[in-house]
């Protein structure tokens, strides 16, 4: 590689590690600026019946004691050693308890951006080709309604249609509590209870994508290389797919490399509605109970998600789009 | 293939079905709301089920039995001295700990000096009063108390859970430690944060067969869906009490019954009673007077539950005072105002004091209650018509303590004008209840969160905390109730009814335990033979 490449990359470098700093910082204040202590959450319900003394002793126990520049040296420290710390409620490190939530978050919001951007790819690019035809309204209708449609309330009727109401999907958990599966079974038992959560954020994502790839479709439609392509009796087929696709799915691909480094905040709502363990039912939990070393060990993944998939997106869009490399 | 797939299916169903015995329900889902730890006693999270399910694995000395009335269960006999200070127990002796330990004095021992030395925040408190203990043999022990103690039996004894010492000797931080080894009925099999928790009997249980051979807890985090699940047949019962709304639909759905029980928790409003113009008593008995809570009962509540005690103790309590009744009169709010000096002199609608100060108010609710946001709003709508601006503050519920009881330390003030505020049922249970509640000194008055001062009331609070006999307690109380309805430092709107709804072909042995529910030891096994 030559200098300008790696002075790219080091400037990039230098302004990841300048956001993360400003995060790791961000994330200690923020949990600490919300009215409200976490002291029930660490000593129980009956914490008013507490003396001064046993206060003390519970704040010193958990560092609370100290002064704020002191307990974020400590973060920080602690930080640097890879250690996240323990849950205030919970009492146990933070890093398995997210580790146990990160594969159902993966699997639920992973899963649901791909279906929705492939689907919403496909249903934009479609309406964009039939711009004005009936698809093209109907479809338009449909989007816009599921984009502003609130995901508690979606999740609500899927639940009363297919679960409660038709008896098809179970409603609630991301398998049957406390049964012992193993091979089919199991698979059919998480793909059972994953469908309604995963169809509600699907529903939810699929016209975000849909709008986008049909307006830069139709842009790209309007291309005089479109015309030209037409003109040389290029199939119209082969003008929708090898010419004009290809290139209307650059912002799509911007926006999916965005999301990507969302997957891991996992679906709060939805994850909350279903009772799925996620990590987005952990961070809302966290903040309900004031579990500071939770909401910052939450915060940091997916912060450092966010930067990763930045980043990839930096790496890869020279390889998609050729008009943006650099000499 | 599909076919296949539903033979494996049933075939691993059968293969893990666990086999009651005679006489025992097979298995159980209950899903409750919210994570409860390791459900051991540092643990658990919530009062209620939280402490009750935690009660299946670690059993207390004493066990309240469905009208709260503590009851020997560990202990096999025990005796007072004359003085109420020398407490000797003697513990049955077939005791097992899940691993097959035998559970003896010295377990009982260590746990009581445990959690004088491990913080907790309900049983450090409960046992201050503790000043030795001995133990003779495997199942002898004396505890000698500094004073005489109203509430001792029912707190610590019936309470505080005993831990096996060869397990919990040595740990520090018990709140990091995750071990769910107990005596009782059931053994936790298994735990998933977040998503559940499993449940299966003790076989070698002392105390006889449990009712049910194999409980499932599934966390289910939305009311709504929680009922939902109910109905779908997805789960047998939920530890959520059922909100008045579906309470018809749930009776004539076919395969489910309806228990409804006294509820202890209360729904009140409270006043900041150091507030420079809600101080005045006749100002507190006029908004009183104003806020209808028959009607709140009838319109929040659909008529499933009790109208308010200004004395704060329930109707059904054995220390309620009937003499207390409160009956509100919106032209008796009126007439109150306008003797005290109350009147609208700018004619804008809103009452002034006689320094021209206005009555208007903040009125702090938690958001996430439909009841206590609907209550709050009648309770705005009803000032407004007698001249007082009340304006309703939805917030969270982290926030409202922050204002109203900040770090949950009475010492440490208030910042608030009302609030529609609540205890749960437990605090009704305390035997130094109305102490808690209204004591002056913030280190015995630890919830008197509206900073209420009476010194008759401080001295009657004194002598019922000391006080260990049933009648004198009771006359106690009542003198306290008549005192606590004159000031009104709060105004009891109503206790909402405990309402349960469950699956009888499951599980139809529930025992609803009054004040509280359905979720109570007694629901799934009968109290020890002596």
């Amino acid at each position: 590689m030559d200098s300008a490449v790696w002075r790219f990359f080091a400037g990039r470098g230098a302004q990841y590690l300048l956001v993360l700093a400003l995060t790791v910082a961000l994330n200690f204040a923020l949990p600490r600026m919300m009215p409200g202590s976490p002291l029930v959450f660490l000593a129980g319900e009956d914490v008013g019946f507490l003396d001064a003394e046993q206060r003390a002793q519970l704040y010193a126990l958990h560092g609370l004691d100290q002064p704020r520049w002191r307990q974020f040296l400590t973060y920080v420290a602690n930080l640097a050693r890879g250690e996240l710390g323990y849950s205030f409620q919970r009492g146990r490190p933070i890093a398995a308890m997210i580790g146990e939530r990160l594969p159902w978050t993966l699997l639920l919001v992973g899963l649901s951006l791909v279906i929705a951007t492939a689907l919403g790819a496909a249903l934009g690019a479609l309406a964009a080709w039939r711009r004005g035809s009936a698809f093209d309204l109907g479809t338009l209708g449909v989007a816009v309604f599921f984009e502003s449609a609130p995901p508690f309330w979606l999740g609500m009727i899927l639940i009363a249609v297919f679960g409660a109401g038709l008896g098809w999907l179970p409603i609630f958990g991301a398998a049957t509590a406390g049964q012992a599966l193993a091979g089919w079974a199991l698979l059919v038992d998480r793909a059972r209870h994953l469908a309604l959560p995963l169809a509600t954020l699907t529903l939810i994502n699929v016209p975000g994508t849909l709008l986008i790839t049909r307006y830069s479709m139709l842009s790209v439609l309007g291309e005089q290389y479109i015309a030209t392509a037409r003109a040389k009796g290029v199939r119209e087929q082969d003008v929708l797919r090898r010419h004009a696709t290809r290139n209307a799915l650059l912002p799509v691909a911007t926006v999916f490399m965005l999301n990507l480094g969302y997957v891991a905040s996992g679906a709060t709502v939805v994850e909350t509605v279903f009772s799925y363990p996620g990590v987005g039912r952990l961070l809302y939990e966290a903040v309900l109970n004031r579990d500071y070393p939770v909401l910052q060990g939450t915060f940091l993944i997916i912060t450092v998600s966010v930067i990763a998939a930045n980043i990839a997106a930096d790496m890869l869009y020279p390889l998609l789009d050729p008009r943006v490399r650099r000499r | 293939m599909r076919a296949l797939v539903l033979v494996l299916i049933s075939a691993l169903l059968v293969l893990c079905a666990p086999v009651p015995s005679p006489g025992q329900a097979a298995s159980l889902r209950m899903a409750i709301g919210r994570d409860e730890g390791s459900l051991n006693p540092y643990t658990y999270q919530s009062g209620y089920p939280g402490w009750n399910l935690m009660t299946l694995i670690y059993e207390p000395l004493f066990a309240p039995d469905a009208d709260n009335i503590p009851r020997p269960w560990l202990v096999r006999r025990y005796t007072v001295s004359p003085d109420g200070r020398t407490w000797t127990l003697a513990l049955h002796p077939n005791i097992r700990w899940h691993d097959g330990r035998l559970l003896t004095a010295d377990d009982v021992k260590f746990t009581y000096e445990y959690v004088r030395s491990h913080t907790h925040s309900r049983w450090t408190p409960q046992v201050r009063l503790i000043e030795s203990i001995e133990t003779s043999g495997a199942t002898t022990l004396v505890m000698r108390l500094s004073a005489q103690s109203g509430g001792f039996l029912m707190q610590p004894l019936a309470d505080l859970p005993i831990l096996p010492r060869h397990i919990w000797e040595g740990v520090a931080e018990p709140r990091r430690f995750n071990d769910s080894t107990g005596s009782g009925p059931y053994r936790l099999a298994e735990m998933r944060d977040g998503q559940f928790y499993r449940l299966v009997a003790n076989d070698a249980y002392f105390g006889g067969k449990p009712k049910v051979r194999e409980i499932t807890l599934p966390i289910v985090r939305d009311a709504t869906v929680t009922f939902t699940a109910l109905r779908a047949g997805e789960i047998d019962t939920t530890s959520r009490a059922l909100s008045p709304e579906l309470v018809a639909e749930f009776e004539k759905a076919g395969g489910l019954k309806v228990v409804r029980g006294a509820g202890y928790a209360s729904t009140i409003l409270q006043f900041n009673v150091e507030h420079p113009i809600l101080k005045d008593v006749r100002l507190r008995q006029a908004i009183a007077n104003a806020v209808n809570t028959r009607l709140m009962v009838r319109l929040l509540l659909l008529g499933y539950g009790v109208v308010g005690s200004p004395g704060y103790i329930h109707p059904d309590s054995p220390f309620y005072n009937p003499s207390v009744a409160f009956a509100a009169s919106k032209s008796r709010a009126v007439q109150i105002l306008n003797e005290a000096g109350y009147i609208d002199r700018d004619r804008d609608g809103i009452r002034e004091t006689p320094d021209g100060r206005p009555l208007r108010f903040n009125l702090l609710t938690l958001a996430g209650n439909p009841i206590r946001v609907r209550g709050a709003d009648l309770i705005r709508t009803w000032l407004r018509d007698v001249g007082i601006d009340a304006r309703v503050v939805a917030q969270e519920d982290a926030s409202i303590i922050a204002q109203v009881w900040p770090d949950f330390d009475v010492c440490k003030g208030r910042n608030f004008d009302m609030a529609v505020f609540g205890w749960s049922a437990p605090v009704m249970n305390r035997a130094t209840n109305l102490r808690d509640l209204f004591h002056s000194d913030c280190r015995y008055g630890t919830i008197n969160i509206g900073g209420y001062k009476n010194s008759e009331v401080d001295r009657l609070g004194n002598e019922l905390a000391a006080t260990a006999e049933p009648a004198r307690q009771k006359r106690i109380l009542y003198e306290m109730q008549k005192a606590i309805a004159a000031d009104l430092p709060v105004h009891v709107l109503f206790y909402q009814d405990g309402i349960y709804a469950y699956r009888p072909e499951r599980h139809d042995a529930w025992v609803y335990q009054k004040g509280q529910g359905i979720v109570n030891k007694l629901s799934f096994v009968d109290p020890p033979r002596r």
